[in-house]
């Protein structure tokens, strides 16, 4: 009985050790559990048979590793929308107005949603994410320590409420508590970063203060046009405000008490105030720290009139920088060369030594220092002479890279080397450049919207003008309208390649875009269309395709019901009507003609020709002395040669003869 | 134009008579009189609800746009388009599908607008091509397949126990699907080490969770709330079957003729029977002891067959061959 216990017991644990292998191993092999298998283990055999079963070791990954791998393997669908709409013909949007009115109210509702978590947070306590999620909890934006103390004060500047905090500083001084150091350092550089005006509550409502409202039209004033959005907040650095009334009552002050108001000046325009505040931190006995001496780089190029007295300023301090063993970082070069931008012809032979001062301690350039170069070398003004060659060693420097935005001129980058190209006619760069967007994360420096259109409008231009109709038409289905809506201007681009390259059959597809994107309202667009097929005839189906693409356009400017429709004009009106009549559709185009009368508008002499010519193929000698009547009551000078052609070509009664020379007599009258 | 000039400043009052009287007077006349002057200016600032209305309504019947399937080309990148298992879209799929009960004397509906083609689960992110590019991606996370199991055979040998679980995706508030915790543990008890007693212990303490056809045993745990835990449980439970089922209880002696899973021929009433019948064949003779004759007649090849052909009819059933074999060993016994 032992022996069988003991035989039992071999078996049970050779066949548990075979079990508790054989389950991993079944794990790994059957199916993948979703990540978090964090233990390694060893690479197992199983002996005990002819040839040796080796298990591989397990490969572990991180948590998103296998929905990325999947990821990689979509493209972009040109035909969809933005991924953020729904995917209904209905409800994509169709030109880039309504694009942003649906953008926008998406958003609007994502704020509305986060206002009210966050204005009634007892309702919204309970937490469905698993693993949490923090940022959909409701947030305290409310103050919760209301008496005086350091700890109301720290919470009013996490909260970044600027009049608060200061009074509440002002407080604290009134009842004698001494504030730490690194305290009001804190406080000082929330009054500096935003300009001693609260920051405007990113889900409530805009609150228009006096002051906000003042400054702004200050800024209207001073700027004329501003362009973006941003440029209406641009605040002004008012004399004598908190931040400078703290700091000279401060009893101690430190590096990073001036650094706050020397940044805090830069930013908002007080430039020869923050070079004072350098002077007297120097004169302390104190050293700036890498922030302070970017920021008196990038304000050196305001407070200097002349180029080389700028470029002077910022060699010196550059040096003192040097002296005051800081080390220089990516943001201080561009900081150089942004200044450089700005004075002219010296930056041209400044920047290259710049740039190898970088490459020597090891910073590698952004996005923003390519394009800083790119802006020295390629003024809007001067044309290219001789230039070329700095964009495309720019673009071979960068081919391949992935960039990550670390500066915030970065997303200028784009839209300006697209510039360029266009200014420069020079195609292969343009796609090199595009091409650049495809490499790993540079399509997030792209852009916002707006920059993204500038962008994809110049691409457009540059194709439109110097590629072939099969090329640009293929890139026009891969941009539009997925990535980009055009304006008008790059409708009547398309147009004119269409034009260059004979292939004006597909005028009528693009009408059909034309439509869509809402540009059936620019009359110059439309003329311009109408003129192009008006121009020629064609063969007989392009020739029915137009007919029907000009009736269409006739409706809108007949229709009333839903805006304002456009005016005749008489180019619109004739090359309707001769587009018509080249498709022999002599009834409609007999309409148009009494059009004329009611839109006040002359037709042409070549439009009564045509008409002519058509009259006679189908040898309607009424219609005939009709033409003539209508060409007499607009006094056309060609009148008394049709009435000379018609007596002529064709079979007339003696009714017809009859009004043909009462015609000719009043002609010859009022003559 | 009097009226004109003293109607809009009255309208306010004029509308809170009207509604406090509930009934026309004379002085909506005027009011409405007012309207029909033209005053464009304060028509367009106090009738702006109607136009717009109007224009709404005539909005949306304009906005009959083309579907996005009139601008895909034939070779365009499907799985661009349904890259994730997303419902069906007919402004986005360019096949004219129609599905649901045919109309009268018709034909089913068509795609726009379909309800029925909305409901059911689609495939149309999981085209040959789409599966053929998510293997390629998910290539690098694999490891090599050892070599020397390359047959079912030799699997089966090497790891008798597969474990089954389920992970799942989906996007929603919360990671975590309640039916990722369920484990299925299956072995073949051919491959366990058990002797007859110890098999049908073991097939009996499982119950429904074997299966005779494949002979295997399936545990499916899902009582504990994590994935390792119902892991441990089903690994316990396998030991604790293995083990009991070797262990013979006492009262496992009390088992009767009726606990027997499968019929046994010794002792039964036909073994009785038979003994009887062919003993009374016998002719009259010497009395001989019974225990030999009992030994002799059992083994008579007849006997045997007999056995054999019973056995197998109650445990296998009636069939063809059964009821022959029943029918040809009961003649060579009875000498018919």
């Amino acid at each position: 009985m032992a022996s069988s216990y003991t035989h039992v017991g071999r078996q049970i644990h050779r066949a548990t050790k075979l079990v508790r292998r054989d389950v991993k191993d079944a794990l790994q092999r059957r199916y993948f559990g979703l990540g978090s298998a964090t233990f390694q283990q060893p690479a197992a055999t199983v002996s005990g048979s002819a040839e040796e079963i080796v298990i591989p070791r397990k490969k572990t990954w991180n948590k998103e590793a296998v929905l990325q791998a999947l990821a990689s393997t979509v493209n972009r669908d040109p035909t969809a929308s933005h991924y953020v709409f729904q995917d209904d013909s209905y409800l994509t949007p169709r030109t880039s107005a309504e694009f942003k009115l649906y953008s926008l109210a998406q958003e609007s509702g994502r704020t509305a949603a986060k206002y009210f978590i966050n204005t009634y947070p007892k309702y919204f306590q309970k937490d469905f994410a698993n693993p949490h999620i923090p940022c959909l909890m409701p947030e305290t934006l409310e103050l919760q320590v209301n008496e005086v103390s350091e700890a109301a004060l720290i919470e009013r500047i996490q909260l970044r409420k600027v009049k608060a905090a200061v009074d509440m500083y002002d407080q604290l001084l009134q009842a004698g508590t001494p504030v730490s150091l690194d305290l009001t350092n804190d406080l000082l550089d929330l009054i500096s970063l935003y300009g001693d005006c609260d920051p405007a509550r990113g889900d409530a409502p805009e609150q228009r203060t006096e002051e906000m409202g003042e400054e702004q039209e200050d800024v209207k004033r001073r700027k004329g046009m501003p362009q973006k959005a941003s440029d209406f907040l641009r605040l002004v650095w008012r004399e004598n405000n908190n931040a400078e009334r703290i700091f000279n009552m401060m009893p101690e002050r430190n590096r990073r008490s001036y650094g706050a108001l020397i940044r805090g000046m830069v930013k908002h325009g007080a430039y020869s105030k923050a070079f004072n505040t350098y002077t007297d931190l120097l004169n302390n006995r104190l050293t700036g720290d890498v922030h302070i001496f970017n920021a008196l780089i990038s304000a050196a190029p305001e407070v200097r009139e002349k180029y080389v007295e700028k470029w002077d300023l910022i060699v010196d301090l550059l040096k003192q920088m040097a002296e005051q063993k800081v080390k220089p970082t990516l943001l201080t070069f561009n900081a150089v060369l942004k200044a450089l931008r700005r004075c002219g012809s010296l930056g041209r032979t400044q920047a290259f030594p710049v740039i190898n001062e970088m490459k020597a301690l090891g910073i590698a350039p952004s996005l923003a220092t390519y394009d800083h170069v790119l802006g020295i070398f390629y003024k809007a003004a001067t044309s290219a002479q001789g230039h070329t060659e700095i964009l495309q060693d720019v673009l071979s420097e960068i081919s391949g890279k992935s960039f990550t935005a670390q500066d915030p001129d970065d997303v200028e980058f784009f839209k300006d080397a697209m510039r360029i190209c266009l200014a420069t006619k020079d195609i292969e760069q343009a796609y090199r450049v595009h091409s650049l967007l495809g490499v790993g994360e540079n399509w997030k420096l792209l852009g916002d919207s707006y920059y993204q259109s500038i962008y994809y409008g110049r691409f457009f231009n540059l194709l439109c003008m110097m590629e072939h109709i099969d090329v640009v038409l293929k890139w026009y289905k891969e941009l539009i309208p997925s990535l980009y809506y055009p304006n008008s201007q790059g409708m009547r681009d398309l147009l004119q390649a269409l034009d260059t390259d004979n292939r004006l059959d597909l005028i009528p597809q693009i009408w059909k875009d034309i439509k869509r994107m809402g540009h059936d309202n620019k009359t110059e667009l439309v003329e311009e269309m109408l003129s192009l097929m008006a121009r020629e005839n064609q063969i007989p189906e392009v020739q029915q395709s137009f007919a029907d693409c000009a009736l269409d356009v006739k409706a809108l400017y007949t229709q009333t019901d839903r805006r304002v429709p456009l005016s005749w004009s008489a180019g619109s009106l004739s090359s309707i009507t001769s587009i018509l009549l080249a498709a022999e559709r002599t009834q409609q185009a007999w309409e148009m003609l009494k059009l004329f009368k009611l839109a006040n508008r002359v037709p042409s002499e070549s439009l009564m020709n045509q008409f002519l010519e058509s009259v006679k193929a189908s040898n309607n000698a009424q219609q005939a002395v009709e033409l003539v009547q209508i060409s007499a009551s607009f006094c056309l000078s060609i009148t008394p040669n049709l009435m000379e052609r018609v007596q002529q070509e064709f079979d007339l009664t003696e009714e017809q003869r009859n009004t043909l020379s009462d015609l000719e007599s009043s002609t010859a009258m009022s003559d | 134009m009097a009226a004109s000039t003293f109607c809009p400043a009255l309208l306010p009052l004029l509308r809170i008579n009207c509604k406090f009287n509930g009934v026309y007077t004379r002085i909506s006349l005027n009011r409405r009189a007012a309207y029909s002057l033209g005053l464009t200016a304060s028509n367009g600032v106090e009738r702006q609800g109607l136009p717009e209305r109007g224009n709404q309504g005539q909005r949306r019947q304009r906005r009959a746009v083309e579907p996005r399937t009139e601008r895909m080309t034939v070779d365009q990148d499907w799985t661009a388009v349904y890259p994730t298992a997303a419902s069906f879209k007919p402004n986005s799929v360019p096949l004219p599908v129609r599905m649901g009960y045919p109309v009268k004397r018709g034909v089913p509906p068509a795609k726009k607008g379909n309800l029925e083609l909305i409901k059911i689960p689609n495939f149309l992110h999981l085209t040959p091509e789409a599966i053929k590019k998510h293997c390629e991606a998910l290539k690098p996370f694999c490891t090599e397949w050892p070599a020397a199991l390359d047959s079912d055979a030799k699997c089966e040998e090497h790891f008798p126990i597969q474990v089954e679980s389920k992970a799942y995706v989906s996007a929603g508030p919360s990671l975590r699907n309640p039916n990722a915790r369920i484990i299925t543990l299956t072995v073949k008890l051919s491959s366990l080490n058990l002797d007859e007693h110890a098999r049908k212990k073991l097939i009996r303490l499982s119950g429904e969770r074997y299966n005779k056809d494949t002979d295997t045993l399936t545990i499916t745990t899902d009582s504990c709330p994590m994935k390792q835990q119902n892991y441990d449980y089903a690994m316990y439970l396998l030991t604790v079957l293995y083990h009991e089922s070797w262990k013979t209880e006492a009262w496992e002696k009390e088992k009767t003729r009726a606990d027997m899973e499968e019929y046994v021929w010794e002792d039964s009433p036909s073994q009785k029977n038979i003994l009887e019948t062919l003993l009374r064949m016998r002719p009259l003779g010497e009395k001989e002891e019974e225990g030999e004759v009992r030994e002799e007649l059992l083994g008579r090849v007849e006997v045997q067959e007999y056995k054999d052909s019973v056995t197998k009819l109650k445990n296998e059933g009636e069939t063809e061959t059964n009821m022959q074999q029943y029918k040809e060993a009961v003649k060579k016994l009875l000498n018919i």
